[in-house]
C-alpha cells in the first residue's frame, strides 16, 4: 500500500510538478505563407462578419510599407488602426485602394465595404472577412514564390534582392494619397556593437531601410533617440516587438536570421 | 390705379429678386466655400508633409517653420469628418514628428 502510494504521489508531482516551473507556451513558428498575417477583428465579429485575414506578402509585393503605413495611414500595431467599414466606403484605409477602380497589375482591385446586403456582396465580404473560412484567394503563395529568390525564415524569401532582381516593384506612390516628394537622400550606414562576445557587430543600413520606409515611418515614433550611441538596444526588447522589432518579429525578416543583421566581419 | 400696381410689382420683384436669387445661390456658395477650404488645407498638408524626405537638409529655421506650419494645420483637421479625421491626423503626427526629431538632432550635434 505505501509503495503504491509512495508511486501514486511520485507520478502526480512528476505530472503537475513541472507545469509551474514551465514560463511559457512556446509559439509555433509560422508557415512562409502564414508570416506577416494580421488578423484584423476590431468590429467584424461584432457585425456578424468573419475576422479580417490581411496577408502582408502579397501586399507587400505591390507597394512599400510607406505608402500604406505613412500615406495610407494603417498604424504599425496589429489592431490599432482601428478601421471602420464607414472608413474603408468612403475611400479611407483598405478602401484606398480597394475601391473597385484603382488598377493593379491590369486588374481593377475589388472594392471594400458596402452597405449592401445581397449574396453576391456578402461573397466579396468574404475576400477579407475569410478568418476561419475556406475562401479561395486570387493569389496562391506557392505560385507567387516559385520565382522569386529564397531565404530560410519569414516568408522564405528575400525580398529585397527580389526587387533588385526587379521581380517584385513595389510602388513607392500612391495616385490620390501619397504627397509628391522629391528622392531621398541617402543617409549613411553606420554599425552598431553587439553586446555580446565573438558575435559580428551590426551594419545597420541606411539606404535598405529609407528606400522602402521613408524616415518619418521610424523617427520618432520607433526610433526614439537622436543622438547615436545613446540608446541602447537589447535583444530582449527586440523580441518583445521593439525598435527593430516592430517590424523584424512581424512582417520583415525574423530575429532567427541573426546574420543577416550582425554582418560585419570580424 | 392699375398702372400703380404693375409698377409696385416691378419695383417689389426688383428689389426681391436678387435678394431670392442670392438666398437660393447660398447653399450653392456655401457648398463651394467648403470645397476650397478643403483644398486649401489639403494643398497646405501635402506641401508641408511632401518634404519629409529633406528634412535633413533644412535648416532650423525652416525646421521650426515646418513645425509651426503642422500646427497651424491641426485645428482645420480637428473639424474633418471622423475618417478623413484618423488618417490625417496620423499622417501629420508623423510628419511633425520627424521635423521635431530632426530639429533636436541638429541641436544634439552643435552641443
Amino acid at each position: 500500500m505505501s509503495k503504491k502510494m509512495l508511486f501514486a504521489m511520485a507520478a502526480l508531482l512528476v505530472l503537475f510538478g513541472q507545469a509551474p516551473s514551465q514560463t511559457g507556451v512556446k509559439k509555433r513558428r509560422p508557415l512562409p505563407y502564414e508570416y506577416g498575417r494580421v488578423i484584423i477583428n476590431n468590429y467584424s465579429e461584432k457585425a456578424e462578419l468573419a475576422p479580417v485575414v490581411f496577408e502582408h506578402w502579397v501586399h507587400r509585393s505591390k507597394y512599400t510599407c510607406r505608402v500604406c503605413h505613412v500615406d495610407v495611414g494603417f498604424a504599425m500595431k496589429a489592431g490599432a488602426t482601428d478601421i471602420t467599414a464607414a472608413d474603408n466606403s468612403r475611400g479611407y484605409y483598405c478602401g484606398a485602394c480597394h475601391n473597385g477602380k484603382t488598377v493593379v497589375e491590369g486588374r481593377i482591385v475589388f472594392q471594400a465595404c458596402s452597405k449592401k446586403g445581397t449574396s453576391e456582396e456578402s461573397k466579396r465580404c468574404q475576400r477579407c472577412h475569410s478568418y476561419g473560412l475556406k475562401v479561395a484567394s486570387d493569389y496562391d503563395f506557392f505560385h507567387f514564390s516559385e520565382p522569386l529568390p529564397k531565404e530560410r525564415f519569414g516568408n522564405g524569401l528575400d525580398w529585397e534582392k527580389a526587387e533588385e532582381l526587379g521581380l517584385i516593384k513595389p510602388a513607392s506612390f500612391l495616385e490620390g494619397v501619397s504627397g509628391k516628394k522629391s528622392s531621398l537622400a541617402l543617409q549613411k550606414d553606420f554599425a552598431l556593437n553587439a553586446k555580446v562576445e565573438g558575435m559580428p557587430d551590426i551594419i545597420f543600413s541606411h539606404k535598405k531601410h529609407t528606400v522602402w520606409n521613408g524616415c518619418e515611418l521610424c523617427h520618432p515614433e520607433i526610433f526614439v533617440g537622436v543622438k547615436k550611441g545613446n540608446t541602447r538596444y537589447s535583444m530582449v526588447d527586440i523580441s518583445e516587438g521593439k525598435s527593430c522589432g516592430v517590424c523584424h518579429t512581424t512582417v520583415a525578416f525574423p530575429l532567427t536570421d541573426c546574420q543577416r543583421c550582425h554582418s560585419k566581419p570580424v | 390705379m392699375f398702372k400703380r400696381k404693375i409698377v409696385g410689382a416691378v419695383l417689389l420683384l426688383g428689389l426681391v429678386g436678387p435678394c431670392a436669387a442670392q438666398a437660393a445661390d447660398e447653399p450653392r456658395r456655401s457648398a463651394a466655400q467648403a470645397d476650397a477650404e478643403q483644398k486649401s488645407w489639403e494643398k497646405e498638408f501635402d506641401e508641408v508633409c511632401s518634404k519629409t524626405q529633406d528634412a535633413m537638409t533644412f535648416s532650423e529655421e525652416e525646421l521650426k517653420d515646418l513645425i509651426r506650419r503642422c500646427d497651424a494645420l491641426l485645428p482645420q483637421i480637428e473639424k474633418l469628418d471622423e475618417s478623413q479625421r484618423k488618417v490625417h491626423l496620423g499622417r501629420l503626427r508623423k510628419c511633425r514628428g520627424l521635423y521635431a526629431y530632426v530639429l533636436d538632432a541638429k541641436g544634439n550635434e552643435k552641443k
